[in-house]
């Protein structure tokens, strides 16, 4: 009925694609509850990532990968028209690195061509500057589904044709490019979220340092199984593919709080805010959720992926020559850093947004989000609760998939047993609770704070001189200036931003001025072009027949 | 049967000692460190004292924090107990060792250091946020130190667990090595940070705008500062027991051979002894840091654990 004339269009379910479908299904219907369920464009937005990921022939692919990138074009232009051009850009940038990809042979420049391809729709850096403005853009369900699920689509598009399609021709430097790309979104993702004060903006970065986690796990696998070492490749996928799942249930978790957020208070940018707990406690407990799920904090969901990740790289600096593991010791550094960073990104979520003294009287008038949003976020929360505590049966049911992108891979089961910890913590704590109980003095007395001894506000300001608390950026000030200074360019621009794009868009508007020069020209001038072509082109012909 | 009771007696030994002893610790250091200065110093069992007088207090809550206000202080104690209870003293084979990998203790930590941060934004006032955002910026550079020097551990040991590490490094014939000893001094130093001691925090400082770890407390009282207080005394301990376990396992008892035990309570009374005698010394021979030259110091400890993982490359290299 579709697809190409007389060869129709295929369609194949395997454990991969049935995989990345389960990770879309519920945050689908999480944007559909909460709101998004009456719009057109979003249901051809979601049918073209089902069509690519069901394809089995290179043309449905394309045809579903396109129909997401325009679908996902016109819900961003709803939102906003100046990251819409910029989308549109690299939409087209990838799908001109990817049409030419998939009907080459397998072979280095089909690779490369695919990572590029699907690595600037998923936010790989260095071509992740989109990503930050075009996200946060349209309105929260497009975005939660846009940060959990279409980068993820680019990124089954690079597992099927990485460790499938070309998987015969692979080589290890793939493996290495892909971490050293992966590496690098991680450190920057991480950095930007936590710098940036718009909830939105901030939630999008972070989007870009899991992208980068999920990456860095598919180069090691690809790396290993290029060397011939099944098991570490194993391991790599079980991390990169639980860190997919994980991602696809906290985040959209996120971006459908921020958006209930707009909603109550007209803004979503963290300076704004502060003390919403006490106005939206329900939504406040899921964000708590989602933010220690998104700083991979033991017992959440973020926090098997991290733990299979970290190994993974250690097990890999015992591979390779020695530049390689010197390479994976700096990795580890970088992902330290980026872990720590990306917890500071969530408490500051929470701890300035939540948390504190209102900063504004919309902030102290909020309420608590409608029942359909908060039923989409707990939908999403129930689903976190076995990635959370059970992630060795989900890693138990990820052997297919391993499976069938390494084929004679034994995946270990998981070495981290939440269970186990959970019951401790849930001892200690209730040790303590009824220790403090039996032996403590109960009452609480609500007094005003201390504040350093300077005591009581006046009654015309009821929570005190909004002034004098810790903003978001005034929070993230010591990382600026520590670690920012050197990794951002000058201004604290992204520096795929001031490379990359700037540079291009110099080049396009010198080239369009020299284009209008031409345009310009005099009869006079013109006359001369085409007597001196004429007289090059008689000269070369006449010389051709000479010589 | 014989043996898992055996490990069951072990653990829970572990654990009463652990839980009795971290304020002494507290104590002698602070002690110590008085005697070194030419005071007579608080008496060893102040910590005890606070404890209970905490205890005692009202506890009195600010107008301005969220119902979330004591799920910090709790959050933050559990995390460290369980931290404790998985981190050995005096024997290896405790009934946690299976749950003692190191990135799960490393995740315990950072989720102790997120529930004390968040406690630091609680109230919403000044002191509280300039500490978190301080010690949100300490966290980076030594979570980085960590895991570099987390390398050379797993791969010397070819183990992830904290007790499986010590159970190696005890049994193997590793000698000295040159990375370890880079990976001693590089996780000195991340201790000392972790746990607020004196290059990075002066733990008996009274200026709020210097302090790191106590500023975020300052809107806590009563019962949730005791847990939090609790909390750091246990934090303190948790990093002598890791260093002493994964550096200096030697003759460290087995839990389920009560005859050892003995002699490891006896090894780990002088383990602490030492190394809090260490860290005393130290801390009067040294200044506290201006805040922004920690991720200085703490980036040279980054640095010695990449030496020590190129050192292992090397030997390896040469000795394979």
């Amino acid at each position: 009925m579709f697809g190409l004339p007389g060869q129709g269009m295929h369609l194949r379910i395997d454990a991969l694609s049935a995989l990345f479908l389960c990770i879309l299904a519920p945050q689908t219907l999480a944007a559909a509850i909460a709101g998004m369920r009456g719009s057109v464009t979003f249901w051809a937005f979601i049918l073209g990532m089902v069509l690519a990921l069901l394809a089995a022939d290179a043309f449905t692919l394309i045809f579903g990968f396109e129909l997401m990138s325009a679908a996902s074009w016109l819900l961003v232009l709803q939102g906003d028209r100046k990251p819409a051009t910029l989308y549109a850009g690299i939409a087209m940038f990838s799908a001109a690195c990817l049409i030419p990809a998939v009907f080459l042979p397998a072979s280095s420049i089909a690779f490369l061509l695919v990572l590029l391809g699907t690595g600037a729709k998923a936010g790989l850096a260095p071509l992740h500057a989109w990503l930050p403005r075009a996200h946060p853009a349209p309105p929260a369900g497009v975005s939660a589904v846009m940060s959990g699920g279409m980068v993820k689509v680019a990124l089954y598009i690079l597992i099927r044709y990485g460790f499938m399609v070309f998987g015969a021709a692979a080589q290890p430097w793939w493996g290495a490019l892909l971490i050293v790309a992966g590496a690098a979104s991680v450190l920057i993702g991480a950095l930007r979220s936590m710098l940036e004060t718009e909830m939105k903006t901030a939630l999008a970065c972070s989007t870009i340092e899991h992208v980068g986690l999920i990456a860095v796990g598919l180069g090691i696998a690809l790396r290993a199984k290029a060397m011939g070492d099944p098991a570490l490749a194993a391991l790599a996928l079980q991390g990169a593919l639980l860190c997919a799942i994980a991602h696809g249930l906290f985040k959209p978790m996120l971006f459908l709080g921020a958006g209930a957020i707009k909603q109550a208070t007209g803004t979503t940018s963290l300076d704004w805010l502060g003390g919403l707990m006490r106005g939206m406690p329900r939504l406040g407990a899921l964000m708590l959720l989602a933010a220690g799920g998104m700083a991979a904090l033991p017992l959440g969901p973020g926090f098997a992926p991290e733990f299979l990740l970290l190994h993974a790289v250690i097990a890999a600096a015992n591979t390779g020559g020695i530049l390689a593991r010197i390479g994976f010791t700096a990795l580890l550094a970088g992902l330290g850093l980026a872990t720590a960073l990306t917890l500071g990104a969530a408490v500051r979520l929470i701890g300035i947004g939540f948390l504190g003294r209102p900063r504004t009287l919309h902030a102290a008038a909020a309420e608590d989000a409608e029942p359909a949003t908060l039923a989409a976020i707990a939908l999403l929360a129930a689903c976190c609760i076995p990635v959370s505590l059970l992630p060795g049966l989900i890693v138990f049911a990820l052997v297919p998939v391993i499976g069938l992108l390494v084929p004679g891979a034994d995946p270990a089961p998981l070495a981290y047993a939440p269970l186990s910890l959970a019951v401790i913590l849930l001892i200690v704590t209730a040790l303590a609770f009824l220790a403090l109980r039996k032996f403590g003095t109960r009452g609480t007395r609500e007094v005003a704070a201390w504040n350093g001894g300077f005591g009581r506000p006046p009654v015309w300001l009821p929570f005190g001189d909004p002034t004098t608390q810790p903003t978001a950026s005034g929070f993230a000030e010591p990382i600026h200036r520590a670690i920012g200074r050197f990794m951002l360019a000058t201004g604290g621009a992204d520096p795929s931003e001031a490379y990359l794009l700037l540079p291009i868009i110099r080049l396009h508007s010198r080239l369009t001025r020299l284009a209008e020069h031409i345009r310009r020209t005099t009869i006079r001038e013109r006359l001369a072009f085409v007597f001196a072509a004429l007289v090059m082109f008689l000269l070369a012909l006449g010389l051709g027949q000479g010589g | 049967m014989l043996y898992f009771l055996a490990a069951l007696l072990a653990t829970l030994l572990h654990a009463a000692l652990v839980f009795a002893f971290a304020p002494l610790l507290l104590g002698g250091i602070t002690k110590l460190r008085a005697r070194l200065l030419g005071r007579r110093g608080p008496p060893l069992l102040q910590p005890y004292r606070l404890l209970t007088r905490l205890l005692r207090k009202t506890t009195l809550q600010p107008e301005t924090t969220t119902h979330l206000y004591p799920v910090w202080s709790f959050a933050a104690f559990a995390a460290l107990a369980t931290s404790a209870l998985l981190v050995p003293s005096f024997c290896t084979g405790l009934l946690t060792a299976n749950l003692s990998d190191f990135i799960t203790l490393i995740g315990l930590l950072a989720l102790a250091r997120a529930a004390t941060l968040l406690a630091g934004l609680e109230s919403g006032f000044g002191f509280g946020g300039a500490a978190a955002a301080r010690e949100a910026l300490f966290s980076v550079f030594a979570e980085a130190a960590l895991l570099v020097i987390l390398i050379s551990f797993v791969l010397i040991a070819h183990a992830p667990t904290v007790d499986s590490i010590a159970e190696a490094f005890r049994t193997g014939h590793i000698g000295i090595s040159v990375s370890l000893g880079f990976a001693l001094a590089a996780i000195l130093a991340v201790a000392l940070t972790e746990a607020g001691r004196i290059p990075a925090d002066n733990p008996a400082g009274h200026l709020e705008l210097a302090m790191v770890h106590e500023a975020m407390l300052l809107e806590y009282s009563g019962r949730y500062l005791l847990l939090f207080e609790y909390a750091a005394m246990l934090r303190l301990l948790v990093w002598m027991n890791l260093i002493g376990t994964v550096f200096f396992p030697f003759g460290m008892a087995r839990a389920g051979d009560l005859l050892s035990w003995p002699g490891g309570l006896l090894l780990w009374a002088i383990k602490l002894t030492a190394m809090a005698t260490a860290l005393a010394l130290f801390e009067v021979s040294t200044a506290k840091m201006r805040v922004f030259r920690v991720p200085e110091f703490l980036g040279v400890a980054m640095l010695l654990g990449v030496l020590s993982g190129v050192f292992l490359f090397v030997a390896s290299r040469v000795g394979g």
